[in-house]
């Protein structure tokens, strides 16, 4: 059925195409299609609030260019900072004042120009609005003159280069409580149509400041995996995005483009024993024991865990921000079983008769929960069980839903998905949570990590943020790696797979993060048709 | 002669019947782990002598797990059609001998109850009672006792008039004792086969619901789970993945349904003598 629907979804795509071609000659035709592409992307990638900031768009849980607005600031491939709007932009010594300079010959799509005004009301209103996106550092936007607008800060937030990268910037003018559904920026693309549930269709911006946008109408289709397939399959999608279980597939006309991602897969491991708080349990008397999570980083081969659950396609994880400016080597662990089981050896973890180890009447014994509707998440805890099961420690995997699974994990393994393009992800992972003496997510804390990322924060030089950030994974005595805490444990980053018509070719792909949508069109404008 | 040979073939398919549906529970039963345990240097094999319905994505015997489904899916069957058909027993005499206000109220639920689509009903009741084998079973046991508590009423009032029922009354005794000892024993040959008729409906029910996700967990081999698992592997041509669990279903109930239509024919008057 869901087959059917995307197929007429398709042809519809394909029949509007032709009708507004119908009155060109073929030559013409074939021209205006090489400067067309049409993508597929999962269903769940179509902004349900519109294309507005404030309400997640580009600035949502999953991260990436708006195309439709532009943003102060952009990431390069490397994920270093990069000018879009903004010209010159700086941040004073006690970290509270940002000051961005901007360009003054930007217009909106309907003529209006783009003033430093709109910059400050698209902030204040983000951070009055904003559920999706933290802005609570944000204290005000003010335009100063028509060119320069300063954030007052209400502490000091070094990666706040990352958060400009994200936000589109919205026409005061021109913005209303509708403005999720007729978008109007000052970006590459505009929107031309959206059929709820179905497609969006983007045109290019005649205006645009830029660089010329090479591909000037882009559809995508919304879909699941099995109808994305479909699509390339009939020829009717040029990028369709697919999943490591169809990646062996050959389609004719077709090449698969392999995307690398920081879009990780890992579970949490709670560091403290088990206890009970405001009727809840926290912590897990095996895991709290540092032997075991030491044993567990180096007893798991990631690379066959790749070849066996992704088909080959991931890259071994070691962190949450693999690749990233702020990644610190000292995560990277190697495989050794006979290291893993010394160390548990060590710490008194005997043998029993079943095969399972023991230390003063404790079984080494856990659960490790997964998403019951992600096949690989099951595919990863399955594998990770096999293998520690190895080692003498009994796993068993459970399915847990997101409204449960929350709880569940402060106490047992959550089979996790992270990765964006901000090394806030550290910050939320690790550092303790507000009005708590834990991190959110898992029961950990550790001082040191705290302050080096509290440092971090507040350092008004983004490369010595980095730097800090690396600190707070591991400063040479402590943090977050093997050597530290391992309070964490990265498997592997899941390549994002794509099927791509021949003769398309795709620019450069930053890395990927977490969430298999938007990212791809990052850069659509310089995607070209060749012969 | 012929009368001899069918009451024979009848009490065969029956034994037949009753022996596939215990050797399947108790085997299931016997290879839970089998049934759990990944292997990914076997996934994806075809069916072959080792794994005669073949090995899934992560290398799980698909045998072992359709076994172990049947077995659930049996469980909970009988399961939730037990307390299923208490319930209609109960709410069936209650109907039929509690008088006319009682009646009035039962029909109504009953009515009301049959009127809601089935499918919604036994989600909705299944998710609030907190989903999983639990869910489950309290869902599909409140949901299936409609028309057989409307059978149990119908022959209650109907047996309310005869007789020697009557003359009971008559005799003095209470209307407990009357509907213990003269109207039950008479219920039970529609009874039982109401049952066992109501085991392929409810595992069927389980299955479908598991299927669309409001019921066991994935982590669990139930057939429910198997076939929408498969779903996703039908497009790359794994075929065995759903076709050898889903014929097992429909041949489980169909030996549910013949132990039921045999088990009528012996005990129901109408046929026991032909």
């Amino acid at each position: 059925m869901k087959r059917k629907f995307a197929a007429i979804v398709c042809a519809a795509a394909v029949l509007c195409g032709s009708i507004s071609g119908v009155s060109a000659k073929a030559s013409e035709q074939d021209a205006a299609q090489k400067s067309e592409v049409v993508v597929t992307m999962t269903a769940a990638s179509e902004p349900a609030s519109g294309f507005d900031p404030a309400y997640g768009w580009g600035a949502g849980e999953h991260v990436h260019e708006p195309l439709i607005q532009s943003t102060l600031l952009v990431t390069n491939p490397d994920l270093t900072i990069g000018m879009d709007l903004a010209t010159e932009y700086s941040v004073s010594e006690d970290g509270l004042t940002w000051t961005v300079k901007i360009r003054d010959d930007v217009k909106f799509t309907d003529g209006e120009p783009l003033t430093a005004s709109d910059v400050a009301f698209t902030y204040n209103n983000c951070k009055e609005n904003s559920s999706v996106n933290d802005f609570t550092m944000l204290e005000s936007a003010e335009a100063v003159d028509d060119t320069t607008v300063v954030f007052h800060m209400t502490r000091p937030f070094s990666p706040w280069p990352y958060t400009m990268a994200i936000t589109g910037i919205v026409p005061e003018h021109a913005y209303d409580e509708n403005y999720g559904m007729n978008p109007i920026g000052s970006g590459r693309y505009m929107l031309a149509q959206w059929d709820q549930g179905q497609q969006i269709i983007l045109e290019a911006n005649p205006d645009y400041y830029g660089e010329e946008v090479k591909m000037k109408k882009v559809t995508v289709l919304f879909m699941d995996e099995e109808a994305s397939l479909a699509a390339a399959m009939s020829g009717d999608a040029d990028v369709s995005y697919t999943a490591s279980t169809f990646a062996d597939m050959t389609l004719e006309g077709y090449s698969l483009l392999v995307a690398e991602s920081v879009d990780n897969r890992g579970i949490n491991l709670p560091t403290i024993p088990e206890e009970e708080r405001d009727g809840l349990v926290i912590g897990n008397d095996v895991l709290s024991d540092i032997a075991v999570r030491r044993a567990i980083n180096i007893g798991i081969d990631r690379e066959k865990m790749i070849e066996n659950v992704l088909g080959g396609y991931g890259t071994p994880a070691y962190s949450v921000c693999d690749q990233m400016p702020w990644y610190n080597e000292a995560s990277e662990v190697s495989y050794d079983p006979e290291a893993a089981k010394a160390l548990l050896d060590e710490a008194g973890w005997k043998t029993g008769d079943d095969g399972i180890r023991e230390k003063d009447g404790v079984r080494a014994a856990f659960t490790i929960l997964y998403h019951p509707s992600d096949s690989v998440r099951q595919a990863l805890a399955e594998d990770m069980a096999n293998q520690l099961g190895q080692l003498g420690i009994e796993v068993t995997t459970e399915a847990a839903g997101w409204d449960v699974a929350y709880d569940k994990a402060q106490s047992q393994p959550l089979m996790w998905g992270w990765g964006a393009h901000s090394p806030m992800e550290l910050y939320n992972i690790y550092h303790t949570a507000p009005e708590s003496d834990l991190a959110e997510y898992s029961p950990y804390a550790n001082e040191t990590v705290d302050q080096y990322m509290d440092e971090a924060l507040s350092t008004s030089d983004l490369e010595q943020s980095y730097e800090l950030w690396q600190k707070a994974q591991f400063d040479g005595e402590t943090g977050v790696t093997q050597d530290g805490d391992c309070s964490w444990i990265w498997l592997c980053n899941v390549s994002h797979l794509y099927f791509v018509k021949d003769g398309l070719q795709v620019a450069e792909q930053k890395i990927h993060p977490h969430g298999h949508g938007w990212s791809i069109v990052n850069n659509v404008d310089q995607w070209e048709w060749t012969e | 002669m012929k009368q001899w040979n069918r009451r024979k073939a009848t009490v065969l398919i029956l034994v037949i019947s009753i022996l596939f549906l215990v050797t399947v529970a108790a085997a299931g039963s016997q290879c839970s782990d089998a049934a759990r345990a990944t292997d990914f240097s076997r996934k994806n094999l075809l069916p072959c002598l080792e794994y005669p319905f073949g090995t899934d994505w992560m290398g799980r015997d698909m045998f072992a797990r359709t076994l172990k489904g049947l077995s659930l899916s049996i469980l909970i069957g009988v399961l939730a059609a037990a307390i299923s058909a208490v319930i209609a027993l109960v709410l069936g005499i209650c109907a039929a001998t509690l008088g006319r206000r009682a009646d009035g109220v039962i029909t109504w639920v009953i009515d009301l109850i049959m009127g809601i689509p089935h499918m919604l009903l036994l989600i909705l009741i299944s998710v609030a009672a907190g989903r999983g084998l639990k869910g489950v079973i309290i869902g599909v046991a409140f949901t299936h006792w409609t028309s057989l508590a409307r059978l149990i009423r119908a022959e209650v009032m109907q047996l309310k008039e005869s007789p020697y029922v009557k003359i009971a009354g008559k005799l003095g005794k209470g209307k407990w004792y009357v509907a213990y000892r003269h109207i039950l024993p008479h219920l039970l040959p529609q009874f039982a086969v109401g049952l066992v008729l109501m085991f392929p409906h409810a595992i069927l029910h389980e299955a479908s619901i598991t299927f669309l996700g409001f019921g066991l967990t994935s982590e669990q081999p139930a057939i429910g789970i198997i076939l929408s698992e498969s779903m996703k592997y039908l497009v790359l041509g794994k075929w065995w993945l759903a076709l050898f669990p889903g014929l097992a279903l429909v041949v489980t109930v169909i030996m549910f349904y013949l132990l039921g239509e045999n088990l009528r024919r012996l005990i129901d008057p109408n046929s026991a003598h032909e």
